[in-house]
């Protein structure tokens, strides 16, 4: 049994703007894939990865929030979306918590270890 | 196709909801609750990289020098524009506009299948190099110690975001199909949303992918 | 609050048209959206792999008689226990009680019609169906017998068939996603009007918790899993040592799931207990917010645990040490509900039936099994224990002594609440006491072995070791006789039991508020929730005594 809807608040909320936010955040993501493609191929040391993840990341916070409407998203949402990757980052620490307080003789021969950070 | 004839498609709404906008919260967060999901499926796979990026650092660097950055990042830029193209399209179905939803949608579909080509000839070229996972490597031009697991985790990597590419393409051209035979109003498009935010996962896993495996 | 309570004087009334027989034919069943009737499939499903996995296991407890070979090779060995291993982890104890209890109870405990997504409910059992399936084809096909832990490089490397067990646990693995998922968003939105989240019964907060842990962590398994036989098939050499690749690394993402995955199968069993022994003692729960919040401490805190399995795997010892705090940390949530259950016992006008035999042996398993956790927490015990029966003795004092426990505390106490019919008490009690005994018999011994160094998955041992493990093998008879006892008198009480009535524990739980068994859309009219659950005393009452 179909029944006439009211326009839902989350779309109300939508209706608002119009589409070109879309077009603006399009536009950001080409500039910061450039950068990306810039700054990644130089030679920056050990700031490389950082700063290719730092990129990544605002990237990928352009599209949750605004592609993806993150923005006036509810609560419960942002939650579920957040804790996710929240827990990805404590499988990624937990095991390298392992690896680099591991005696350097059970790691390959090429793996960073204390001394080499010494070095 | 023409709505001004047929009835507004709205919502039904189901035997065990009180109001349609419990439904469509409902559905939603289911939605995002399987986004989760897929976070940590593909959080497992960024573990192996980074695991093995930290052994094989060396190889990993050069490794990724020999892979097409062209080719990377023609893909990179198609994705974000079909994550744009999707999001327009569900912003055009919100106002009613099914002709202009129809034509992004299939717009969003055709940069999925240049995705997946340029990927496909990039995974031929490596074929031919010898440029494989694991006891398949046989690639003379990186030699470090560890270069098959950087290939090993390219494949693994690339290959289970071209399986999402594929259901999320295959997901999109479900909602063409419905858009095309009038399904969607502005009163009922949930569909369209939930399509799209799986596509934009799609290109977000890609985001991180891409400096990772091709850049740094 | 409509119930015919032994108390009045009214005989108790089966309604003639119910969830059961509403529709008839089996394709009614097959293509049902009802969350009532997807839960007796799951059921009937659950039975007949406990039934299958307790084979397996009396199989290994009879060749453990002797020292030597008794009924069956090694290879025939290692298979069976890795069968009982996955059978009864993957195909019962993770789908019980949420597939089960979960599925009835839930809509009925939050005032709705159903669950949030019904389709995708069916969905799940049928992925239930097909992955149990692939996985039981793998043992006509010869079984694999790298445990159920299928450690690297051994798992990618044995001879034995593999695949069909990693197809099956990915297929099985969605099922329990898209269950949790369900639970989640029906918890959210479809909470009848009055019932605010510190209204919400002890189930409904223990299957909540459950439900996070199963959506964040499968995936995880299904990508090892997934991995493995990748690997297995292509030679990928993502966890083979001889191409640069970690075994260890397997082992962080196989626990990362599986140590989560046993606080998916014992939280709901904690939310079983909570409800059960308001009812029980007639008493308010004491600490309603400490239990429902320390079932969340689980879930949080349990995903920080896991590399407790890796304490002598070639883990760093900072990491050893790391996770053995953590992991004793988990103990606190779970003291917690121990404190609060017995305080609600406490001067409580306890009720001497079935169900409390069992909440009495789940109480004292898991505080065994719960202080032998603590112990093999502590790494430098075990580095001695690690292997042994000593740590196979801790993990089914949970899951057989808590988990089970509460599985036959729900069959129990919500039977009449699903089946409209009271089981036996004398039979009830007399199975009750043999599988409290039994448990003690077979699993007691087994601490005593492990500490004196019997190795876990060796079909032989020396001498020495013969008459604790004849001593286990003994219990574990009492234990299954017990179990067939029970599944006899329940079949009788389905066709032939006496008629229950709407509430025949007088309980005040939400789910009582219907009738037994429910009409096919819970209730008539959605109810208006105007007071707490299980509200046995208003503030300053005092125990009423009565006999039920």
């Amino acid at each position: 049994m179909a029944h006439e809807a009211n326009e839902t608040p989350a779309s109300k909320a939508e209706h608002v703007h119009g589409p070109g936010r879309y077009f603006v955040v399009w536009a950001l993501l080409l500039v910061f894939t450039v950068t990306t493609i810039i700054t990644g191929r130089m030679d920056l040391g050990s700031a490389n990865l950082p700063i290719a993840l730092l990129i990544a990341t605002v990237k990928a916070s352009l599209v949750v929030l605004f592609f993806m409407h993150m923005t006036d998203a509810p609560g419960a949402n942002r939650l579920v979306f957040v804790v996710s990757l929240v827990f990805s980052l404590v499988l990624l620490l937990g095991v390298f918590g392992d690896l680099w307080t591991r005696n350097p003789m059970s790691l390959p021969p090429t793996a960073p270890t204390q001394e080499s950070f010494e070095r | 196709m023409s709505l001004s004839d047929a009835q507004v498609p709205v919502p039904h709404l189901a035997h065990h909801y009180e109001t349609i906008e419990k439904q469509d919260y409902a559905v939603r967060l289911g939605m995002w609750l399987f986004l989760g999901t897929e976070v940590l499926l593909f959080a497992g796979l960024f573990l192996g990289y980074s695991v093995y990026r930290h052994f094989y650092h060396e190889a990993f660097h050069e490794a990724s020098r020999h892979l097409d950055l062209w080719a990377g990042a023609t893909n990179t830029i198609v994705l974000i524009t079909s994550s744009l193209t999707v999001a327009l399209a569900y912003h055009a179905i919100t106002q009613g506009k099914t002709k202009l939803c129809a034509g992004l949608l299939t717009f969003t579909i055709v940069c999925a299948c240049a995705f997946l080509v340029i990927k496909g000839i990039e995974y031929h070229h490596k074929f031919q190099e010898g440029a494989l996972p694991g006891k398949w490597y046989h690639y003379g031009e990186v030699t470090a110690p560890g270069a098959n697991l950087f290939y090993t985790v390219y494949f693994l990597t690339t290959g289970l975001h071209a399986i999402h590419v594929i259901v999320g393409m295959s997901i999109l051209i479900w909602i063409l199909a419905r858009t095309l035979r009038g399904h969607f109003s502005t009163t009922y498009n949930v569909p369209v949303e939930l399509g799209g935010l799986y596509w934009h996962l799609v290109d977000l896993v890609w985001i991180f992918l891409f400096p990772l495996l091709y850049l740094i | 609050m409509s119930q015919s309570s032994p108390l009045n004087a009214s005989p108790p009334v089966y309604p003639a048209v119910n969830y059961l027989n509403a529709d008839r034919g089996v394709w009614s069943w097959l293509t049902t959206i009802d969350h009532k009737r997807i839960a007796v499939m799951y059921l009937v499903s659950v039975m007949f792999a406990f039934l299958l996995g307790g084979i397996f296991a009396m199989a290994l407890r009879v060749e453990l008689l002797t020292p030597g070979p008794t009924i069956m090779g090694a290879n025939t060995y290692n298979r069976m226990f890795t069968l009982h291993g996955v059978v009864m982890i993957f195909l019962f104890m993770i789908p019980a009680i949420p597939g089960v209890f979960g599925n009835f109870l839930l809509p009925l405990m939050l005032g709705a019609k159903d669950v949030a997504f019904p389709r995708l409910n069916l969905l799940s059992l049928y992925l239930y169906w097909i992955g149990a399936t692939i996985v039981l084809s793998g043992m006509i096909m010869g079984g694999t017998d790298t445990g159920w832990t299928f450690y690297t490089p051994y798992s990618t490397t044995t001879p034995t068939t593999l695949f069909p067990v990693l197809l099956g646990l990915f297929i099985l693995g969605f099922s329990s996603i898209l269950t949790g998922l369900n639970f989640i968003v029906t918890i959210h939105t479809l909470r009848a009007p009055g019932l605010g989240w510190m209204r919400l019964q002890l189930f409904v907060w223990a299957i909540y918790a459950t439900s996070i842990i199963q959506v964040l962590a499968t995936p995880v398994i299904g990508l090892t899993v997934l991995l493995v036989g990748i690997e297995k098939v292509g030679g990928f050499g993502l966890f083979d040592p001889t191409r640069g690749g970690d075994p260890v690394l397997f082992e962080h993402m196989f626990w990362f799931y599986s140590h989560p995955a046993v606080y998916i199968m014992v939280l709901p069993a904690m939310g079983v207990v909570s409800d059960a022994i308001a009812a029980f003692a007639r008493k308010n729960v004491f600490g309603y917010k400490m239990i429902a919040y320390s079932s969340l401490g689980i879930a949080f805190v349990g995903f920080f645990a896991w590399g407790h399995h890796l304490f002598v795997s070639g883990q760093s010892s900072f990491n050893d040490g790391a996770f053995a705090v953590i992991s004793m940390l988990v103990g606190v949530f779970t003291a917690i509900k121990v404190f609060n259950w017995v305080a609600t016992l406490y001067r409580g006008a306890i009720a001497v039936k079935t169900p409390l035999i069992y909440i009495c042996g789940f109480l004292f398993f898991i505080v065994f099994g719960g202080m032998t956790g603590i112990a093999v927490a502590t790494v430098s015990l075990d580095v001695h224990w690690h292997d042994t029966y000593f740590v196979i003795a801790h993990f089914h004092f949970i899951m057989v002594g808590a988990v089970i426990m509460a599985f036959l505390i729900a069959l129990h106490y919500w039977f009449p609440k699903m089946f409209g019919r009271m089981y036996h008490e004398g039979w009830g009690m007399v199975a009750a006491s043999l599988i409290v005994l039994g448990f003690n018999a077979t699993f007691i011994p087994q601490f005593l072995l492990g500490n004196a160094g019997m190795p876990r998955r060796y079909y032989m041992y020396p001498e020495r070791f013969q008459a604790l493990n004849v001593a286990s093998t003994a219990g574990a008879s009492l234990l299954a006789f017990g179990f067939i006892i029970i599944l006899v008198y329940l079949i009788y009480a389905l066709v032939r039991g006496k008629v229950a009535g709407d509430n025949p524990w007088d309980s005040r739980g939400y789910e009582w508020n219907t009738s037994s068994p429910p009409p096919k859309h819970n209730f008539d009219q959605t109810p208006i929730i105007t007071q707490d659950s299980h509200l046995y005393q208003e503030p300053g009452e005092e125990v009423e005594h009565v006999v039920i």
